[in-house]
């Protein structure tokens, strides 16, 4: 096209267009694009990285809240299990202490029916002997030795029996 | 390097200068010129009398082609990227790595602080308009030889000194800011975007301008042999780095800054009930006088 100033082509204008337009879509397919993708791809994965990092730290942060948390309810559980098992010995102990004073009867009065059992044998056992010795001194008397050998006699058995 | 080493290697250098200098001395006055400073100068502007044929198709100006050669270089090297690099990249960066997603994180960076709205589509306008401007002014320093209809050589200059590329490129930049505005606000988008309706010709010539005096002193520095030893680093290199980062930043951060104001949502503004606030104001201006 003539006419016009500094011989401004429009034909020339549009294919310089057409050129520019072929290498806007070249670079953006061919360079722009991918790059682009690969940089944000890169911020989104350590983006990920931090937000996983935070993430972990939360949690960490958590678990200690929890720990401490349970160290502080721990000092009162001991307490309560301190004092639980105080009550579990004191009882055990009342138990025991029953148990023992109930032997210690048992073997008391056992004791005490041993014992009369063998007073009794003891008091009939010299009961037999006076009986004996009374029926030997009755004998003598009536076959003729004197008091006195009788009652020396008498006195020499007693004290060979206590020997 | 011991001192002897550095001492031999300056001489040699300097020798080798000295022989090209003076080669270019002796030779200067048979080189063929088939235009003059003049010539050259005008026709960079105004692209008359260098074409180059496109495919025998059309003739068109060298800024065209060169805008085809960068496209293609950069094509190619996103091809290779996406092939070869970009599978093997890890989350630790290498250098090569870190380069590229500083580009990409550079332009997002931007698309993102100045638009809230859909700034992925901004993203990657941004980024291709910056690597274009700025690979496409670095592609004049490399000198690539294009033969004109004349027959004469020419080397190719960066595509967007060229005011056909330069309008191109500010005027889609200006109907990228006017769509963010429509894909926010609907048809009130395009009043925004109309009310800053000499944007695309000041980016456009401001492109122009910035790059074409820059391809202008280069020209102007290499058609004179003389001034061909030294003068070129500052000029030809460090003023063409230069405007190819200004110019890029320029135009991307213009793009991003517009389209972030377009794309903004309009709040809508509560009715003034003019009627009866007057009512209102005079009853209590009554009883204020009563």
């Amino acid at each position: 096209m003539t006419g016009l100033p500094l011989n401004v082509d429009w034909q020339q204008i549009l294919l310089h267009l057409f050129n520019f337009t072929i290498l806007f879509g070249a670079l953006y397919v061919l360079l722009y694009k991918p790059v682009k993708d690969f940089m944000d791809g890169r911020e989104a994965h350590y983006a990920e990285m931090d937000s996983a990092a935070e993430k972990a730290l939360a949690d960490a942060e958590s678990s200690k809240e929890t720990y401490e948390s349970k160290l502080k309810s721990f000092d009162a559980e001991i307490k309560a299990e301190r004092s639980k098992a105080g009550e579990e010995i004191d009882e055990e102990k009342k138990r025991r202490l029953e148990a023992a004073k109930t032997e210690a009867d048992k073997i008391i009065s056992d004791a005490k029916a041993e014992a009369e059992a063998e007073k009794g044998k003891i008091i009939a056992s010299a009961q037999k002997d006076i009986t004996k010795l009374i029926s030997e001194a009755m004998e003598k008397l009536a076959i003729g030795e004197s008091d006195k050998d009788v009652f020396d006699k008498f006195l020499d058995a007693a004290e060979g029996e206590d020997k | 390097m011991t001192k002897a080493d550095r001492k031999k290697a300056i001489i040699v250098f300097a020798v080798l200068a000295g022989v090209f200098l003076l080669g270019s001395i002796l030779t200067g006055g048979h080189g063929e010129k088939h235009e003059t400073v003049q010539e050259m100068m005008q026709d960079a502007v105004m692209h008359e009398l260098n074409k180059v044929s496109l495919f025998g198709i059309k003739d068109v100006n060298p800024g065209l082609i060169a805008a085809f050669v960068v496209s293609g270089i950069l094509i190619l090297f996103a091809l290779i990227c996406r092939l070869f690099v970009i599978p093997r990249f890890k989350l630790v960066p290498g250098k090569f790595q870190m380069l590229l997603e500083t580009a990409v994180g550079l332009f997002d960076g931007m698309a993102k602080s100045n638009s809230h709205h859909l700034n992925k589509f901004l993203g990657a306008y941004i980024f291709t308009a910056g690597t274009y401007i700025f690979t496409g002014t670095i592609f004049e320093l490399f000198g690539i030889q294009a033969i004109t209809t004349n027959g004469h050589p020419i080397s190719l200059p960066a595509p967007l000194a060229d005011i056909n590329g330069a309008i191109m490129m500010g005027c889609l930049s200006y109907l990228v800011i006017m769509s963010g505005g429509v894909a926010v606000n609907g048809i009130k988008g395009v009043g925004k975007a109309l009310k800053d309706f000499s944007l695309p010709i000041s980016m456009s010539f401001r492109m122009f301008g910035a790059l074409l005096s820059g391809a202008l002193v280069t020209e102007l520095v290499y058609y004179y042999s003389a001034l061909s030893y030294g003068l070129p680093i500052i000029v030809g290199v460090l003023f063409t780095l230069l405007h190819a980062l200004i110019q890029a930043y320029v135009l991307t951060m213009l793009t991003s800054m517009f389209y972030g104001e377009n794309a903004e949502k309009s709040e809508k503004k509560p009715k003034k009930k003019k009627a009866k606030d007057k009512t209102v104001i005079a009853e209590a201006d009554q009883a204020a006088s009563a």
